[in-house]
């Protein structure tokens, strides 16, 4: 094991500091934490949150429901990541809609549906762009490509969020933030230390087991000075001024606009929508999707969840009702999201312990 | 012979005869092998091994082997995690017309090399032709009988606790192999099948030491998958190293850029076996001598303090529980 391991871990596991509520932000740590079974390092006055970091679990109900409006009403072909297809929407999923004839497509990347779109040229094809600014620049290139190749048959259904409103809607959620290492990359640190100028701490982490141990053991070092802060922990990865290249090409195609967040509500300016040069891509637009205001199951507890209110065991339907094979929130459905790592990995004696 | 497989070799008539004299009996030939409707064999004493799996594969080649080698090798594994010495294999073709005859001659010499390293002689079959469309290039189901060794009895319900759990060799590389070949990640990676024949690594470990619980081959569902059947059956509860799994690196590498464990990618080559500790380095060392286990390793034990479950110590030494696997895994991977 690296010394630099070691010690972190040595301060992670002598922590005798007053009780601090830390809350990963990123789906992908949630997963890391879980699978290296770092929770089990923590002293009992340290809580770490799952927070709403996973693309899927953000997703509104209202957002399923008009990508099932699409598929079904306007029978247009739907490419989305793998993940997506599973999360119910108020009435049934994407799954479900295939299952009375839609045409749903998991694909890898978002040219994957442009090249299907091109191949194509006598179907709809809408590509279902969700996720943070790491992927809100593969939507971009998406639709710049579609234009560029002259595509009349491919649109976006967007839902793509960036997280600094979401670290202001969450200050309250916990003491510090781990902020998310990939979503960094591209935005660089500004984001963080505007949030330190508001007296919210955090540290950039990445995502090994010697890169999370180190974030956690610099928050637990940091709090006991009694000042706000902000570190990178992930220098190899993360630069101040981020990825400039792809900073601009999410300005020249998309702007900021209002996004509904699940649990969160809506966060003003903490979305991104497609700028008006590009709306023959906007698949609203397009198809004349109609509002729709998605409601989801009243037993799930997904909304709380994602704001750190409550554990994923807390819910009364978590592992009976819902599950990995059968969810009812999207938090069971993603691989990345915080009941369904709950669910696979916290069966030794996590939800009781706590 | 025609250039590629028609619907008039699987009618029964001139071109089939012609199909089974030129393809099969050519790399099939041996004395149990007529032309009569079944192979009368002679039983042996003892207890018999008995087993049947198709094989759907898709690509039908990879780099490691063909879906011909892939048919023997599984039947003979199977048969060999009982400990029984494979004797007789049938094996049944549906082939899609317009099939390339070349390929099929690859295929049946693939399948002739492995029986013979194997030991084993296929002495019934069967073809048949389906339209264009009807089947994916070649389906094949092969059925095997073998020999149990005397005095030697296998089953995934017979771990105990203080087994030790052995892996013959570094896992996932069949499922990874396949994944890439199937070009839908755009990833270009050096990583071969571990498709192979385990007869002979099975019959030296046995000769070795005759005290081994459980034998099995980590197919479909890889490692993982294989651990927490026995664990059930066994009602026993596994803690796993994960610092002792053997990994290529370049399965290592795949696998992190695609977010899969390789604890769930099948493999087609390798063998979990549990056996109790004190026999471990008698084991590890009779794996060590033979070509398909030179890596074989010691990555976990047995003990009963959650029946069922898969505990896994981490890189961090810490303890987790192995996500079960489920949902969708790989499909056609054998």
């Amino acid at each position: 094991m690296e010394q630099a391991t070691l010690s972190a871990r040595e301060i992670i596991t002598s922590y005798g500091g007053p009780k601090l509520r830390i809350m990963e932000v990123c789906g992908t740590h949630t997963h890391e934490i879980f699978r290296l079974g770092i929770r089990r390092l923590l002293p009992g006055n340290v809580e770490l949150i799952s927070g709403p970091g996973c693309p899927v679990c953000v997703t509104p109900v209202g957002y399923i429901d008009e990508a099932l409006f699409l598929a079904l009403e306007r029978r247009a072909v739907i490419c989305t990541f793998g993940d997506l297809i599973r999360v119910p929407g108020t009435s049934g999923s994407l799954a479900d809609a295939r299952a009375k004839g839609a045409e749903i497509r998991a694909v890898y990347s978002p040219m994957d549906a442009v090249a299907f779109a091109a191949e194509h040229p006598d179907r709809a094809v809408v590509f279902l762009a969700v996720g943070f600014e790491t992927t809100v620049p593969g939507a971009c290139l998406a639709v710049k490509k579609a234009q560029k190749d002259g595509l009349r048959n491919f649109s976006i259904l967007g839902s793509n969020k960036t997280m600094p409103r979401a670290y202001e809607a969450l200050q309250g959620s916990a003491d510090a933030f781990l902020y998310p290492g990939h979503v960094h990359a591209i935005t660089g640190t500004g984001d963080c230390e505007a949030m330190l100028k508001k007296g919210v701490s955090g540290v950039v982490a990445g995502f090994t087991a010697s890169e999370l141990t180190t974030a956690l053991a610099s928050i637990l070092r940091l709090s006991r000075e009694g000042k706000p802060f902000f570190r990178n922990c992930y220098p190899r990865v993360v630069t101040a001024e981020g990825n400039i290249p792809a900073q601009k090409l999410m300005r020249e195609v998309m702007e900021p606009c209002d996004a509904e967040w699940r649990g969160l509500g809506v966060i003003p300016g903490s979305g991104l929508a497609l700028r008006e040069p590009y709306w023959d891509f906007d698949a609203r637009k397009v198809f004349s999707v109609p509002p729709i205001a998605g409601r989801s199951n009243p037993a799930c507890r997904c909304g709380e969840v994602l704001q750190g209110k409550c554990r994923p065991c807390d819910c009364r339907v978590f592992g009976s009702g819902c599950t990995p094979q059968h969810p009812i929130g999207a938090c069971m459905v993603s691989g990345e999201g915080a009941c369904s790592a709950y669910y696979q990995y916290g069966g030794i004696d996590l939800w009781k312990k706590a | 012979m025609e250039k590629s497989v028609t619907l008039a070799h699987g009618a029964g008539g001139e071109q089939t005869a012609e199909l089974i004299d030129r393809v099969f009996k050519h790399h099939f030939s041996n004395p149990d092998f007529t032309g009569d409707d079944a192979a009368v064999l002679r039983i042996e004493s003892g207890k018999l091994a008995f087993t049947t799996d198709g094989f759907i594969v898709s690509p039908y080649e990879f780099p490691g082997g063909n879906i011909g080698k892939l048919s023997i090798c599984g039947t003979v594994n199977d048969l060999a995690c009982m400990g029984a010495k494979p004797l007789y294999l049938s094996c049944a073709f549906v082939i899609e017309e317009g099939f390339p005859m070349d390929k099929l001659e690859e295929i049946a010499a693939a399948m002739e090399k492995t029986a013979a390293e194997a030991g084993v002689r296929i002495v019934a079959g069967d073809t048949k032709v389906a339209g264009k469309g009807q089947v994916d290039h070649i389906f094949i189901t092969t059925t095997g009988i073998g020999r149990v060794l005397d005095g030697v009895r296998t089953s995934g319900a017979l771990a105990q606790p203080g087994d030790c759990v052995i892996v013959t060799g570094d896992i996932g590389r069949h499922g990874c192999t396949i994944l890439l070949q199937r070009d839908e990640f755009g990833i270009d990676a050096d990583v071969r099948s571990d498709c192979a024949p385990l007869w002979g690594t099975v019959r030296t470990m046995l000769d070795a030491a005759k005290d081994v619980h459980v034998i099995r081959d980590a197919t479909r569902g890889g490692v993982g998958t294989v651990l927490y059947e026995i664990a059930g059956q066994s009602h026993v509860s596994i803690r796993l190293n994960a610092d002792s799994i053997p990994v290529d690196p370049a399965v290592k590498g795949v696998c992190g850029m695609l977010g899969l464990e390789p604890l769930y990618l099948a493999c087609e080559g390798r063998l979990v076996i549990f056996a109790p500790q004190k026999e471990a380095s008698v084991i590890l060392d009779a794996l060590h001598s033979c070509p398909y286990s030179e890596n074989a390793a010691v990555i976990g034990t047995v003990s009963e303090e959650m029946p069922g479950k898969v505990i896994l110590r981490t890189e961090l030494g810490t303890e987790t529980l192995l996500p079960r696997p489920g949902g969708e895994l790989l499909p056609r991977i054998c």
